[in-house]
């Protein structure tokens, strides 16, 4: 789905191509999940990384693109590096260079020691925020101190909807999140890990979200563009969601 | 081989068999033998595996403690009763743990002091000792169980969940070499769920640890059908079904229960008034006892019951609720009073069935149907203590389907016929469980462990191919070598075919999390102002949307939002709710029961079809119950009010709608609603509703993928409605289709498909991983809680599936859907049957829902206190029946 310009949203993926960076971008992969959540006793099967891959693969033969922009929590843990998501960060970016494209990372609230392995991974980091372009990235999880760029761009929230069929069953969907902020352009991403399948945008009270972004900028004035079934596709503004 | 006994032993050949001194102390204190005790203390002297059905009250503990305690005082006496384990006792209740030890404690005490009048010093010469007995639950004190360990009792008194504990713990495990007896106490309660699966299999490890047989002892209330729960007890012996002989004392107390309508009329009565008349009647019959007890079904009812006897009749303290819900040491204090008689009436939701010791209760009432013959015998066998004693209650009704179920429910009992329980077959969850724990007591050759598992009769039929699908994922097959060392519990050797432990932490993660009762989430609801105002079901979360009015503590509250395991409410000014209130705390009719109304409904319409046939439309209402009827329902157990309400009910029926559903007969009833877009097709089919959940949602998705519309579905015990705001006719074409279409449609399949992204399957998922050590609840020392536990379950059933279509902890988790929540094999039945063409259909159309469908449509809910927006509704239907019937009151 073709956002403006410049943005494209790559169908049926929780990711984005910007053209005038040539670069794919992509929230809150959150590697070393299974690893994490095997520590505390959950020991679900580790699927997370080939899943990320699988739709890297895609959206690198659709884009053609030379970066990728992870846009905040590459990894899982707040405060240490744990071995799986060293070694699974390990084969991320391995598969990123393989693919001569370069990773760049915006650091978000779960990546307090990657600056530790930005040497040994020869990773260009920024801390909190980046302008790329006309581009601004960040995470999330503070305001956003945009200078000159016109355009933001944020993942954290794990945004998703909750829409009901006529029989009254619930479906949820991940989806962007598209709207205004100080009167540039605000676009929140999707996660793109596994497991994290979004909060419920449209069934939470707005003080109830996670970003203090939405401090300033209205949710429901935001257009809600769902991913699923193989496409993406707009289903209008979380207020009107609210109601349905 | 199973046997069954009908001709007792003499008191005299019994009694032969006890030690002198046991004899003396039997006859000192009790009159008689009981029925049980006349096969018992023979057949548990001579080691026979032993099961016997037999009420409460019937002298069951001592039928088979008896000639175990004798056979103990003959090795003391002889100076040869050492210091270990002869008899292991398991229970699935705390509670009835330590009756036992109490009642025990005594008699043995007794015991031994004449003996010591009788040898004075030379017990110490003789080495002349105590029978002891000790009880260990979770709930027993490390001190307690460090001296267990020292001293091992000769009885040792035990819960399933302990035992496992024990079969891993290698000190205490040396106590039991030498054991002689089980028992297993209220098999009922064990043998129809995984809590008694997974005793089935700590018994064969047992055995296996012993090495040679001990004699199987099991003690039941009720069991249908017997000889199968004689094969749960015993299991095999490699190719060979293990001996049982089987007494079946179950109906030695007779029972005398009388089914009661509060009003003549079940509609038009006002709610209050038939309240009134409940709460009167519920007086009457508490005042003319010493002491009461009342069955509701669900807590809430309790509650409110209490509330109501307490408000309108000045109980104060000589009441008081027994539940689930309230804590351990307030049922403990009930149950004290209970015993000593001290309370006037005791009111229960379910908790007090079982058979712990509750003293002297002369009348039960049951509030409304308790869904299952097996249940009613068992509550209103709680009446009168003793065996000779007569059981009397009376079982109230409040709604004109409970009436029906009722009647025909205490006409069964009256006959003798029960409904059968089903064992969960080859349930991989307990199974993995048990792989984790006999590896962690030995090595073990593949070949050798299945056939230890295929002993235990719920795993007989147990596929080679799922236990090497378990013990692939239990070696963390399912991940890559590096994180094996934190997913594998066990390891596995394919060339050699051998399995062992495997992990540091594997041992304490076993001990800590073993054991079949999942945690359930308690959804806690609050106001926006963040009061606490009470709990609902996550099952019932999951199917509100914003704006969605419900019912909760009797009042209306309107959904706002959820957040994880929160849900936050505001006060709806609305009158009635938008959504069912949730089912599942109510208990399914049994599948024979619902047959054995679908007979009912076919022979007594056909008395009242000839009664009414010579009377113009509604006349026939106006008379009363004519004669024929009134003799034909002679031969039920009911009073006067229920003869008018059921004559009323099945006259209206067959006017309105011109025929009769029953067991060989669906009646399909396509109508709508006045001023509501809504269409219904209502299916009359008369399984109970574990196989209508199945067929319903079969029948769903064919008419849904025919018409390409949703449908929303409402199940209950006497049927189903489908439903639809879509423009679409629903005719006979539409029904004849889907009838010949699910004859040969893949239902398994299509049942997958539909439960898959369902809240059920969610959550039976996350208690299979739970069971299986997949998603730990206790780790290292954290508990985890249930909100953490659910975090993403489906994403985590679908990252396994895409592993394996066929993993273990899915496949486990369909199964216990399709055979412990459904009931998929009867529902193939009842399909086959419709092809075969002995399960008829019948298509009819109708200008507004049939009397018969009314408690469908609104919502298939009764409990003990009418909703009132409930009633007005059902008097709207019932208005426009009587309008169609020409007898409009």
């Amino acid at each position: 789905m073709i956002l403006n310009d410049d943005i494209e949203l790559i169908d049926g993926l929780p990711a984005i191509f910007v053209n005038s960076l040539n670069a794919i971008v992509i929230a809150d992969p959150h590697l070393g999940y299974e690893g994490v959540m095997a520590a505390k006793g959950m020991l679900i099967p580790k699927v997370n990384l080939k899943h990320i891959i699988k739709i890297l693969e895609e959206c690198i033969s659709k884009t053609g693109a030379s970066r990728i922009i992870v846009d905040g929590d590459i990894k899982n843990e707040f405060s240490t590096v744990e071995l799986e998501e060293f070694n699974e960060l390990k084969e991320f970016l391995e598969f990123i260079r393989g693919k001569s494209i370069e990773p760049i990372l915006i650091k978000g609230n779960h990546d307090n020691f990657v600056e530790r392995y930005k040497e040994a991974f020869k990773l260009k980091v920024y801390r909190q925020q980046a302008e790329l372009g006309r581009y601004l990235f960040f995470h999330g999880e503070q305001q956003p101190a945009a200078k000159k760029s016109e355009f933001l761009i944020m993942g954290h929230e794990h945004p998703a909807i909750a829409v009901f069929n006529k029989a009254g069953k619930k479906e949820k969907l991940r989806c962007f999140l598209y709207g205004k902020f100080e009167k540039k352009g605000l676009l929140v991403m999707p996660a793109i890990n596994y497991f994290a399948a979004g909060t419920e945008i449209n069934m939470y009270p707005k003080d109830a979200l996670l970003s203090p972004i939405f401090e300033k900028v209205d949710v429901d004035r935001m257009e809600a563009i769902a991913i699923g079934y193989g496409s993406t596709m707009s289903f209008g503004k979380i207020g009107k969601l609210r109601k349905l | 081989m199973i046997q069954q006994l009908e001709q007792p032993f003499t008191d005299e050949q019994s009694l032969a068999e006890l030690n002198p001194y046991v004899r003396k102390w039997f006859l000192d204190n009790f009159k008689e033998l009981t029925p049980p005790q006349k096969y018992s203390f023979k057949l548990i002297s001579e080691k026979k595996n032993l099961l016997i059905a037999a009420p409460t009250g019937s002298g069951k503990t001592m039928s088979a403690f008896l000639s175990i305690i004798s056979r103990l005082f003959d090795l003391s006496l002889k100076g040869e009763l050492e210091d270990r384990v002869y008899c292991i006792y398991i229970s699935p209740l705390k509670a009835l743990n330590n009756d036992i030890y109490k009642n025990l404690t005594t008699p043995l005490e007794e015991i031994y002091q004449t003996i010591v009048k009788e040898k004075g010093v030379d017990i110490i010469k003789s080495n002349i000792k105590k029978v002891s007995i000790a009880v260990r639950t979770g709930d027993t004190p490390q001190s307690e169980r460090r001296k267990q360990l020292i001293h091992p009792p000769n009885i040792f008194v035990t819960t399933p969940e302990s035992l496992a504990i024990i079969l891993n713990s290698e000190k205490f495990l040396k106590n039991l070499e030498g054991l002689e007896y089980v028992i297993i106490d209220e098999l009922h309660e064990l043998a129809n769920n995984k809590r008694g699966v997974h005793l089935s299999l700590s018994a064969e490890r047992l055995l296996h640890f012993c090495g040679k047989e001990f004699v199987r002892i099991g003690l039941g209330a009720t069991l249908h059908p017997i000889e199968e729960a004689a094969r749960f007890l015993v299991g095999y012996n490699g190719d060979k079904e293990r001996d049982c002989i089987v007494v079946d004392a179950s109906w030695s107390k007779e029972i005398d229960v009388t089914v009661m309508s509060p009003v003549k009329d079940l509609i038009y009565t006002s709610g209050e008034e038939i309240e009134n008349s409940m709460y009167l009647e519920i007086d009457r019959i508490i005042k003319k006892s010493k002491t009461a007890l009342i069955f509701t079904n669900t807590r809430s009812g309790t509650e409110r019951v209490v509330f109501n006897l307490k408000k309108r009749f000045a109980y104060g303290e000589g009441i008081a609720a027994h539940h689930g819900s309230l804590s351990k040491d307030s049922r403990l204090e009930v149950e004290e009073l209970l015993k000593k008689g001290s309370l006037k009436c005791a009111v229960s939701s379910t908790s007090l069935e079982l058979g712990i010791d509750i003293g002297s209760i002369d009348n039960v009432i049951q509030l409304g149907s308790a869904k299952s013959v097996t249940r009613a015998v068992q509550r209103f066998g709680r009446a009168g203590h003793s065996f000779k004693e007569v059981a009397r209650g009376e079982d109230i009704v409040l709604t004109r389907d409970d009436l029906v179920e009722c009647t025909v429910m205490m006409h069964s009992a009256k006959n003798k016929q029960l409904d059968s329980f089903t064992i969960p077959k080859n349930a991989l969850d307990v199974l993995a469980q048990h792989i984790v724990g006999m590896s962690l007591a030995d090595k073990w050759d593949v070949d050798d462990a299945f056939a230890l598992v295929r002993n235990a009769y719920p795993y007989r039929s147990l596929e080679k191919r799922d236990f090497m699908k378990l013990l692939d994922y239990l070696a963390g097959n399912y991940v890559g070598l590096e994180s094996r060392r934190v997913y594998a519990k066990i390891w596995y050797d394919e060339k050699e075919k051998t399995f062992g432990k495997r992990g540091r932490f594997t041992k304490v993660i076993y001990m800590l999390n073993l054991g079949t009762i999942p945690d359930e989430v308690a959804v806690n609801v609050f106001s926006t102002s963040k009061k606490w105002i009470g709990n609902i079901e996550e099952e019932f979360l999951s199917r509100l949307k914003q704006g969605d009015i419900f019912t909760l503590g009797g009042r209306l509250y309107k959904f706002e939002y959820a957040r994880g395991t929160k849900c936050y409410v505001s006060e709806a000014r609305a009158t009635a709710p938008t959504i069912p209130p949730w089912f599942s705390e109510q208990l399914p009719l049994s599948y024979e029961l619902a047959l054995e109304i679908g007979r009912f409904r076919e022979k007594f319409g056909n008395e009242v079809k000839r009664s009414i046939g010579r009377f113009v439309k509604g006349k026939a209402l106006q008379q009363g119950v004519p004669e024929k009827v009134n003799a034909f329902l002679g031969n039920f157990p009911i009073d006067e009010n229920a003869k008018d309400a059921l004559f009323g009910y099945f006259a209206e029926q067959l006017l309105f709608a011109k025929c009769m559903p029953n067991d060989h007969l669906i009646v399909v009833e396509s109508t709508a609603e006045e001023d509501s877009d809504s269409r219904h097709l209502i299916f009359h089919s008369l399984f109970g509703r574990r196989v209508n959940d199945a067929l319903s949602r079969i029948f769903a998705m064919l008419l849904g993928e025919m018409l390409d519309i949703d449908v929303a579905i409402l199940v209950n015990d006497n049927g189903f409605v489908l439903s639809t705001e879509e423009n679409v006719e629903l005719n006979k074409g539409v029904v004849d289709d889907m009838m010949s279409d699910i004859i040969t449609a893949n239902i398994v399949n299509m049942l997958k498909r539909n439960i898959k992204k369902t809240e059920l399957m969610r959550r039976r998922f996350r208690h299979v991983a739970a069971r299986s050590f997949m998603i730990l609840r206790n780790y290292k020392g954290y508990k985890i809680t249930v909100g953490r536990q659910q975090v993403n379950s489906q994403l985590v059933m679908k990252a396994a599936e895409e592993i394996d279509p066929d993993f273990p902890i899915i496949k486990e988790a369909y199964r216990e859907i399709f055979e412990d929540v459904m009931d998929l094999e009867r529902t193939k039945e009842i399909i086959a049957n419709m092809a075969k063409g002995r399960v008829k259909y019948k298509f009819i159309k109708t200008p507004s829902p049939s009397p018969f469908s009314h408690s469908m449509i609104t919502f298939g809910h009764a409990d003990v206190v009418l909703m009132k927006e409930r009633q007005e509704y059902l008097k709207t239907l019932h208005n426009l029946v009587m309008e169609k019937i020409g007898a409009r009151k």
